[in-house]
């Protein structure tokens, strides 16, 4: 076996672990940040309780979701509820693999990452639709449906957003996109309608508020999660956490020229240090777009069902193939 | 447990299990297509439909079930309970289940004295405990043949509109948050704190107020109260205005409620829809004005009315009278007169033999008591007419066609607290 192999092997191996590392903490940060956020917003304190702040809050809810009853109900099929919150998760956790974090530090740079991240991220709508199949719960039956109905709708605008950045950029890979940016400024400014559709397709992919129908508490109690408890629902807890993470990050990538700097500062540095600034940067970026999220969060109230059919083909769809069509005459027509 | 791995229909297991325990009940095996299909699937013990309703929607056509919302439901208003019959995500029909909350007020309040019935009528309607006590109050005073002292009057009316206040404020926060909507409940609770501190400090208690008597009220206001209400009324409009801010022209919002459950002025009418609800349909009707008591006659105020009859007018509506209701309260201190606050009563009151009905306008409509006095210390017969019970009667006919969503945000626009609605 030749050493290069074996040293494929093992940065593939080391970048994977870390990533599903790198999962738990994501999510921590960003329940802990809606948690302050919302009380912020609501003129309440929020958990000021367990560490500086309440900063250990979210931790302590993990390891509360360690500690319960994992409980199953009678006629649930148990092979398919089992295996749901994996898919989930770990539709959340692959998507993670393509996120260019910083100059170097992608887990893998090649060629089609967007076709891939877009491929992976659609993977948690088979897991919610047999969570809520295997549920036995008619709740959690309506709710998967709704899951499925909403995530393959939403994901035919969200995709048809970017191939506008694809068509100008010229490139499927998100360093390769983030060098383009470098050199034309930010996709924000060549695709503006792209990133509004973008932005509202994303929040809906990963069922955040007004488009959380999946879960929908005064309607459906917990959707497809109303049968869960322990580790299970934690698992759930999790993906859905981190995809908005992963939402925000691949919106920085795409728009908002990833790991670069804004205007004043200078837009990379080399070496090490270069690193280090990226990272900065790009999660700054990141969570801000988080923070945007909680915001629509504790100020939005949720859309009916129907409507949220109707955005998606009658506004979204043919907005967003405009912009495809526009974005192809001007690299046509500009020969970019 | 089960442990067959492959996937498999639910319905197709419930129909099964139906099946096993139609057997065991004596019935035939299969609720074949559009025929009584028993109420097992909702977790009650299988027996024959007692009503035509009760055939009505416990019959399943193709393609149907039964969801069970409630009682321990996030947005089913406390334990009501809800049987939708729906046909994907679309509402065929709906049986309200009522009771999980009954506690026999009206019995109670058959074996306690005139006096202590104040305290069994505060739990009833506990968002409009001061309403609650007011229509006893009347009732048992036209029974005694004597009047509350003019300023026991005017502090009446000065604590049921303070109570309707607070009131509509958390309809709006409710209405909000059975549509998703997270932070107006948290304003709206930031704005009823503030009433119920001055309720406190007037009456001694938070929620079950204790408040009214047999010829006035238990406490006189003094100036330091009246201070206190001052202050409350510069700042009382903010957290409303941060909520309509919100709400009021939210695409969202406006999106879900306009046009949403029309209840035509007539059908509110017939259903015996009162309050908001009923003025939000265009019927001009309000106790207040309709039928005159308390000192309502020597205030100024216009009964409000929005042509709509949706869920988004029956929210302006509120909001209104709850501005209107402001402004009451500033008439009223500017007016008050000095005096005592309680008329010389005995204390076991044992009026003559008799009956008396007294109705007041509580911020769910029209709340009245019917009470009976053979002579002795307690009542005879004491009977409530509580407004949710009777709005509710609203909503299986304003729901089939719609979505399980819309049912939310229409039973939240009648504003039912199930306190009332079971006493």
């Amino acid at each position: 076996m030749s050493v290069d192999l074996l040293l494929g092997v093992g940065r593939f191996v080391l970048a994977t672990t870390l990533l599903l590392l790198m999962t738990v903490p994501t999510a921590f940060i960003v329940i802990q940040m809606e948690i302050k956020v919302i009380a912020q917003m609501q003129l309440r304190y929020g958990p000021n309780r367990i560490g500086p702040w309440g900063m250990f809050q979210s931790t302590i809810h993990g390891f509360k979701f360690l500690a319960k009853e994992d409980h199953m109900p009678d006629q649930a099929d148990r092979a398919t509820f089992t295996l749901a919150p994996w898919m989930v998760y770990m539709a959340a956790a692959m998507s993670m693999l393509v996120i260019p974090f910083a100059p170097g530090v992608i887990a893998a740079d090649f060629n089609i990452g967007i076709v891939y991240f877009f491929a992976v991220i659609g993977l948690s709508v088979v897991g919610l639709l047999i969570a809520g199949w295997a549920s036995y719960n008619k709740y959690s039956l309506l709710g998967g449906l709704r899951s499925a109905a909403q995530m393959v709708s939403y994901e035919i605008p969200l995709t048809l957003s970017v191939v506008g950045v694809v068509v100008l950029g010229g490139t499927l890979n998100f360093r390769e996109l983030i060098a383009w940016q470098q050199a034309h400024g930010w996709m924000l400014l060549w695709q503006p309608i792209g990133l509004g559709i973008f932005y509202i397709a994303s929040l809906a992919e990963i069922n955040r508020t007004p488009f959380d129908m999946v879960e929908a508490d005064s309607e459906l109690v917990a959707g497809p999660f109303t049968e869960y408890s322990g580790m299970r629902f934690g698992f759930f807890f999790f993906a859905e956490y981190v995809a908005l993470f992963i939402m925000s990050g691949i919106m920085t990538a795409l728009f908002f020229g990833g790991w670069l700097a804004p205007w004043p500062f200078p837009a990379q540095l080399d070496g090490f240090a270069g690193t280090i600034y990226g990272l900065f940067w790009f999660f700054l970026k990141s969570y801000l777009f988080v923070f945007v999220a909680v915001w629509l969060r504790a100020t939005l109230p949720r859309v009916r069902v129907d409507q949220l059919m109707g955005m998606a083909w009658k506004v979204l769809l043919p907005l967003a193939m405009l912009n495809l069509i526009a974005t192809a005459g001007v690299v046509v027509w500009l020969n970019l | 447990m089960t442990t067959e791995p492959q996937i498999r229909d639910p319905l197709e297991i419930e129909r099964s299990e139906e099946a096993r325990l139609r057997t065991a009940a004596g019935l035939p095996p299969v609720a074949r297509s559009g025929e009584f299909a028993g109420f097992e699937s909702v977790g009650l013990p299988d027996r024959p439909p007692q009503t035509d309703r009760e055939r009505e929607v416990y019959t399943l056509d193709e393609g149907e079930m039964l969801v069970n919302m409630g009682p321990q439901h996030p947005a089913t208003h406390g334990v009501m309970r809800l049987v939708i019959k729906v046909r994907g995500e679309i509402v065929v029909d709906i049986d309200p289940v009522l009771g999980y909350l009954h506690r026999g007020i009206e019995k109670l309040c058959e074996n306690a004295t005139y006096t202590t019935v104040m305290t069994y009528v505060d739990p009833m309607d506990y968002l409009s405990a001061m309403h609650n006590e007011h229509a006893p109050a009347i009732a048992f005073e036209k029974l005694y043949g004597i009047k509350a002292p003019r300023r026991a009057e005017y502090i009446r009316a000065l604590v049921v509109e303070l109570n309707r206040v607070f009131s509509h404020g958390l309809m709006m926060g409710f209405q909000a948050l059975d549509m998703g909507g997270l932070t107006p409940i948290l304003m709206s609770f930031i704005n009823r704190d503030e009433v119920v501190d001055l309720l406190s400090a007037i009456s001694g208690q938070r929620m079950l107020f204790n408040f009214f008597r047999v010829g006035g009220v238990n406490f006189d206001v003094n100036d330091e109260f009246i201070s206190r209400l001052s202050t409350w009324r510069a700042g009382v409009l903010k957290n409303v205005e941060m909520n309509e801010r919100i709400l009021t022209d939210n695409e969202i919002f406006r999106g879900r409620t306009i046009g949403m459950g029309v209840l035509s002025g007539k059908e509110a009418i017939s259903l015996g829809v009162t309050g908001p609800s009923l003025r939000a349909s265009g019927v001009p009707f309000d106790v207040r004005k309709a039928h005159p008591y308390c000192i309502y006659p020597e205030l100024e105020f216009d009964v409000i009315t929005q042509p709509g009859g949706d869920v988004y007018s029956r929210y302006l509506q509120r909001v209104a009278e709850l501005k209107q209701s402001i402004h009451l309260i500033d008439q009223i201190v500017d007016k008050m007169p000095h005096g005592p606050v309680q008329a010389q009563v005995p204390g076991i009151i044992r009026p003559r033999p008799g009956r008396a009905y007294a109705a007041v306008e509580s911020p769910r409509g029209l709340y009245s008591v019917y009470a009976i006095s053979d002579g002795g210390p307690n009542p005879y017969r004491f009977r409530m007419r509580d407004p949710s019970f009777i709005s509710l009667q609203a909503i299986p006919k304003l729901m089939p066609g719609r979505l399980i969503a819309d049912t939310m945000a229409v039973m939240a626009s009648f504003d039912p607290v199930m306190g009332g609605v079971d006493k």
